[in-house]
């Protein structure tokens, strides 16, 4: 049936016939489908006895009565309970801390400071508490004043915002940089402050919200100065635990609210894998072109669609292919716009409104558009990879929705592992959030420097505490380095410093690289590279990628921090070869690995020390993958203290599953691979927040894939060992955390060790490919599949004799 | 396990300490932190024991309170400073400050004539924030015909509050304050403190003039820059020697309190009298500078700017005693006192001048002067016209035209109109 020439259906009718239209049409490409069912709205009244006007203000904006959990969250407030709000987007959230906040700053002039992990956000809820402020002062009662307080206030409106705000809109990085060690001049400010609100909670997770969690800790000792003692109220997008990462923030109890009152339609969610197009290397088409089929068909439905793109670059090439279809006539309004970072904030703002306005049909995204900015609701999502969360995946997809309307989403994967991985474990998305976000407030690093600036904000006492470690040792290490002194039972800062500019809240150590061009003559940063991964990326000679535009490293300056590149139209890019040796320097504790009736090995986590070297570097060319050089490294060492969980084969169980060595080192450096992947899912992290290693505990030796793509072991001085020359063949595979001293990933992977192993092996044993593939076990090598164990099958065994299953069932070898 | 345990276990397998590491009875954090490969290898600070009756001794100061130290000196008022008399402070009735926002309101002139009090503390630091201490006050009076300095040095961290109420009980005795670049830097850092200390801040409600704002009016284009050393030696004459730079105090106290060093602070104090010094000095040579501005290279035309409201006179005598150097707009400023004054002579020569020139400016004034003064509507219209495009001129020459008919008989033929040449 032709599309054109037939009017757009009834936006209801229209979701579900094109969700009938792919599942017939692209069966074999959707490998799940499901439908969340409406929900009616829960509704309650507004709360009796608010402040004047109001009730009045709140019914004028179009709300005579609140949901449920807007409800269930302002008598939590009031009753000065610190809470969570984990509902989905758009059921209202900001109204959960609005109520409450407006209602103090009525009624007894209390102020509330509200954070949000960007200043975009911080603007928009400007803009809406501007209105209805309006809508206050309309309604008789007196205005609110909220304003926002970032880098980009001037210094002259800055007093104002500290004396005359009654809600002040900032940032962690400017409440632990600007506010806090100034706060006597916010003296009037921190006497008033009742509420601290927290949006997006889910971010502060990792080495960020390890900081944050200090940061509050710093923040609750001076409102305890200031006599107040102010209640937190967070929202979150659903993550798996929302109140346990509340109260790891602020330190104390937090009721959480997890079911929303808010009306939903009826919600369909698609998983789409791109058809095979190269078994062999499994290799699949591009997701690219299928989003942007599925957004053709949307949009000529008549339906409202977003697409989400991973990058920026993404999301213009997206933006171009669908122009080309939809916008080939100047003279028309565009149906297409693209929307993400890096365009002025006007243009945002005028394609925020033409979204609102409904003036446009289909818009590509980044992040940009994931978090709170208000753009309308739509009809269908469209997500080009996921996007590396679960919870920021549902994030995207409320953006389709309008109330009580059916929608519908659709995630098309990618051939990254952890795409194809979740693209065949719809559960993933359907059943309880899977995902932990993980902080460790107590990393030594990190909390040694927040004592430092808490010393510098008010003198520590004896007796008082900071933190899980013991403070006097800390304060008299401070003293030590000459930056304390105690007199009488008070530790008094007496450096002529500022310690608050030298902690960087996104990372653990300082000094981070950056990446400056200097094509033509010129000298402008294009990119900053973590510290612990810059020897692997930025080395002499390294072809540095920044949105698919080659760039090629002419010269380091390690001790200052800089990497000096210009453009380049390489034709291959370079892969760091890295030799890692890890230490076991202590063992935590220990168990059988696996819950299976065999138990083949021994999963432990503890400390290890780790030395990275990095020998050289591969060329590689372009579509092809040919090595087509080498290249060598000058750098020194890289060493690493941190945690790790390890896994160990039984020798005897090993030995008879996979008699030849060289296999089982394939099989580790496979499963290794793909419980990196799956680990990085299960703890929220980003792939390099983790590593990966295989050896034998002792250090004698370790594994890596060779110049000829194969496993081979390498004793500490690098040079080749024979696995058969290895007395005692019983191979580690260890997952580490990549910061020094481990900023707590290690502890959650080890007490899910069997989940782990698990979702690992259902990823390679589910891959399409025959022999292993990047989406499985990493690359391997032409002619690997016709072996008769391949690099997965070998995989398949170790991982199965991790988990303690009969590791020789014929399943297992031929992944189904 | 222990923390104690594992690291022991540890450290048998750790590479070997190097000779600075610390000796083996270290705490267990700072080997911990070494590990992790960011533990400063920070020499150990030698710790002396800071002797109070010592330094008190070697600077010729009393001890107040354990941790507090108060040098007091009488300086003969008759002793010149550099070139200068620091004269009493009567001298502020011949400045021009009465613009708001300079003197913190208000009262200035009421409470000013008695007891004004020069300040100029000394800090831990110039970075700011809370962990920003002022560990001295120095405080500079006329006191009979005499100058009395009383320095209060904090020489214990935890005596800090009991040298904030010394220091606020000084200030409750004084009517206003004398500061150089106080307002940016010494009130707001003292205001944490006494905020810290749990204290009402006595800087809040005292008049405080800061002469940078006035040095900078008069000279910001005429020197390179205008720090207190430079202010002293262009206008008192005086030249510091040995002089302990500001930027080294922190470094001085930090020395003490750590080592018991006692030499540096000993310079500090001496900088710090320094300081008061010409801040005392500065007031009536800034007097003079203001009153004469040419005579010591000052900008004429910001320093009459500054007297226009409370003395036009004043500021009049300064740009016509200057008229050769002035710029346009010193001329324009010039013009408009002559204006404010009736001289309306003198105004319109200096447009009709300014005007020959090519100043738009002037013909607009030239025009509105001959139109309402000179009832010369002609000339004011043929000027007018030589004004830039704009609906400004459209609507005054409107204006101007509907005038001119009303005056003329009807039928009366219109005058050509050229444009306003500027020859003569």
């Amino acid at each position: 049936m032709p599309d054109s020439g037939r009017l757009p259906a009834a936006p209801d009718q229209a979701v579900i016939r094109l969700q009938e239209r792919l599942t017939t049409r692209y069966q074999a490409r959707i490998s799940g489908a499901l439908v969340r069912p409406a929900t009616p709205a829960a509704w309650l009244d507004l709360p009796p006895e608010l402040a004047p006007g109001l009730a009045a203000a709140l019914i004028a904006r179009g709300v005579p009565r609140l949901y449920a959990h807007q409800r269930e969250a302002f008598d939590l407030a009031r009753a000065g309970r610190h809470l969570v709000v984990a509902t989905p987007t758009a059921s209202g959230k900001t109204l959960c801390y609005n109520l409450p906040v407006l209602d103090a700053v009525l009624r007894d002039g209390r102020k509330a400071l509200y954070l949000f992990p960007t200043k975009a956000l911080a603007q928009d809820q400007v803009a809406e508490l501007t209105e209805l402020g309006r809508a206050l002062t309309a309604a008789g009662g007196t205005g609110i004043r909220a304003y926002t307080f970032d880098g980009d206030t001037p210094g002259d409106a800055r007093k104002a915002v500290r004396t005359r705000g009654d809600l002040v809109l900032s940032n962690p990085d400017m409440l632990h940089q600007a506010i806090l060690p100034h706060h006597t001049k916010w003296a009037q400010f921190f006497e008033g402050l009742a509420f601290v609100v927290v949006d997006e909670l889910h971010s502060y997770r990792g080495v960020f919200g390890s900081h944050v969690a200090n940061v509050f800790r710093r923040l609750r000792r001076i409102c305890r100065f200031y006599g107040v003692s102010p209640t937190f109220i967070f929202t979150s997008a659903t993550i798996a635990n929302p109140a346990e990462l509340a109260q790891r923030l602020c330190g104390e109890p937090v009721a959480a609210i997890t079911r929303s009152g808010a009306p939903q339609g009826e919600r369909s969610l698609l998983l789409w894998n791109p058809p095979v197009i190269n078994p062999d290397l499994g290799i699949r088409a591009s997701a690219r072109s299928q989003t942007t089929r599925i957004a053709r068909m949307a949009v000529k439905s008549g339906l409202k669609t977003i697409v989400f793109a991973r990058s920026r670059l993404m999301v213009e090439v997206i933006t171009k292919y669908l122009k080309d279809v939809f916008d080939k006539d100047p003279r028309r309004p565009p149906r297409v716009l693209a929307y993400r970072g890096g365009y002025l904030p006007s243009d945002r703002r005028a394609a925020e409104q033409a979204l609102r306005a409904g003036r446009v049909d289909l818009v590509v995204s980044t992040s940009a558009l994931e978090l709170g900015v208000d753009i309308g609701a739509l009809d269908v999502a469209i997500l080009n990879g996921y996007p590396g969360t679960i919870a920021a995946t549902w994030q995207r997809l409320g953006r389709a929705g309008r109330r009580l309307r059916p929608s519908l989403g659709v995630l098309v994967a990618t051939s990254d592992p952890l795409d194809q991985y979740l693209v065949r474990h719809p559960e993933f998305f359907f059943d309880a959030s899977p995902e932990h976000a993980r902080i460790h407030p107590d990393q030594l690093l990190i909390l040694l420097e927040h004592v430092r600036c808490a010393a510098f904000e008010l003198p520590f006492r004896d007796g008082d505490q900071f933190g899980a470690e013991d403070l006097p040792e800390m304060l008299s290490y401070l003293r030590d380095e000459g930056v304390l002194q105690r007199q009488g039972d008070q530790w008094f800062w007496v450096a002529d410093s500022y310690p608050a500019n030298a902690v960087s809240l996104r990372s653990v150590a300082e000094g981070n690289f950056v990446v400056i061009d200097t094509t033509g003559g010129a000298a402008t940063i294009i990119a900053e590279v973590d510290w612990s991964s810059a020897p692997g990326t930025i080395y002499v000679g390294a072809i540095y990628m920044i949105q698919s535009q080659p760039y090629q490293v002419e010269r380091l300056d390690w001790p200052g921090r800089k990497a000096f590149v210009t453009r380049t139209r390489a034709d291959y890019y370079t892969d760091a070869i890295d030799y890692t040796r890890l230490k076991i320097l202590d063992r935590f504790e220990g168990r059988a690995s696996g819950a299976g009736a065999a138990p083949g090995g021994v999963v432990a986590q503890g400390e290890v020390h780790l030395v990275r070297r990095y020998p050289g570097y591969k060329k590689i060319r372009y579509y092809s993958h040919d090595n087509i050089g080498y290249g060598n490294i000058d750098l020194p060492d890289q060493e690493l203290h941190t945690t790790a969980v390890w896994w160990q084969a039984q020798p005897a169980a090993l030995e008879a599953l996979l008699p030849d060595r060289q296999q089982a080192i394939e099989g580790f450096l496979g499963a290794a691979y793909a419980l990196h992947h799956v680990a990085a899912l299960r703890s929220m992290a980003e792939l390099h927040d983790l590593g990966r290693a295989v050896g034998d505990g002792q250090g004698t030796w370790f594994a890596v894939t060779g110049n000829d793509g194969r496993g081979h072991l390498r004793g500490p001085d690098n040079a080749l060992v024979e696995e058969t020359a290895v007395a005692r063949f019983e191979p580690t595979l260890f997952l580490y955390d990549n910061y020094p001293g481990g900023v707590g990933l290690s502890a959650p992977l080890y007490d899910a060790a069997e989940t782990l192993v698990r979702d690992a092996r259902e990823l390679v044993a589910g891959c399409g490919c025959s022999g292993g593939c990047p989406a499985c076990v990493g690359p391997v090598l032409p002619g690997d599949a016709e072996r008769a164990i391949t690099p997965r099958a070998a995989t398949l065994r170790v991982l199965g004799l991790l988990e303690g299953s009969c590791a020789t069932d014929a399943a297992a070898d031929h992944g189904v | 396990m222990g923390f104690e345990e594992r690291l022991r276990r540890i450290r048998g397998q750790a590479p070997d300490p190097t000779p600075a590491a610390p000796a083996a009875d270290r705490p267990a954090l700072a080997e911990r932190l070494r590990r992790v490969g960011v533990g400063r290898t920070a020499d150990r600070i030698p710790v002396g024991m800071p002797d109070e009756g010592a330094l008190a001794n070697a600077l010729g100061a009393e001890s107040l309170a354990p941790g507090v130290l108060r040098l007091e000196r009488r300086l003969s008022n008759d002793r010149r400073y550099g070139r200068v008399l620091p004269a009493g402070m009567t001298a502020w009735g011949e400045l021009p400050w009465g613009e708001a926002g300079q003197n913190g309101g208000g009262g200035l002139e009421a409470r000013a004539a008695g007891a004004w009090l020069c300040l100029d503390t000394e800090t831990s630091g110039l970075a700011g924030g809370t962990g920003t201490w002022a560990f001295l006050t120095g405080l500079l009076r006329a006191d009979g015909g005499e100058w009395l300095l009383r320095q209060y040095l904090l020489t214990r961290l935890d005596a800090e509050p009991v040298y904030l109420d010394l220091i606020a009980a000084e200030l409750t005795r004084t009517a206003a304050l004398l500061t150089y670049n106080g307002r940016a830097f010494d009130a707001p850092l003292l205001a944490t403190r006494f905020r810290l200390a749990g204290r009402a801040d006595p800087l809040d409600d005292l008049p405080h003039l800061d002469l940078l704002g006035p040095t900078r009016r008069a000279f910001a284009r005429r020197w390179p820059d205008c720090r207190l050393v430079t202010a002293e030696s262009r206008l008192l004459g005086f030249q510091r020697s040995g002089d302990l730079p500001g930027a080294a105090a922190p470094a001085a106290w930090l020395g003490w309190l750590r080592r018991g060093e006692t030499a540096q602070l000993a310079a500090v104090l001496r900088h710090n009298r320094d300081d008061l010094l010409s801040l005392a000095g500065l007031l009536p040579a800034l007097a003079g500078v203001y009153r004469d501005p040419a005579a010591h290279g000052a900008d004429c035309r910001l320093v009459a700017a500054a007297w226009q409201r409370r003395d036009p006179a004043c500021a009049l005598r300064i740009l016509a005693a200057n008229r050769q150097d002035l710029d346009a707009s010193g001329l324009h400023d010039l013009a408009r006192l002559y204006r404010r004054a009736g001289d309306w002579v003198q105004a319109s020569g200096i447009w009709e001048a300014l005007a020959a020139r090519g100043d738009a400016n002037a013909r607009a004034a030239l025009a509105r002067y001959c139109e309402h003064h000179r009832g010369d509507l002609t000339r004011a219209l043929l000027l007018t016209q030589s004004l830039p495009a704009g609906p400004e001129r459209e609507r005054r020459q409107a204006r101007l035209r509907i005038k001119l008919d009303r005056e003329r008989p009807a039928g009366q033929i219109e005058l050509a109109i050229e444009p306003y040449s500027t020859g003569t």
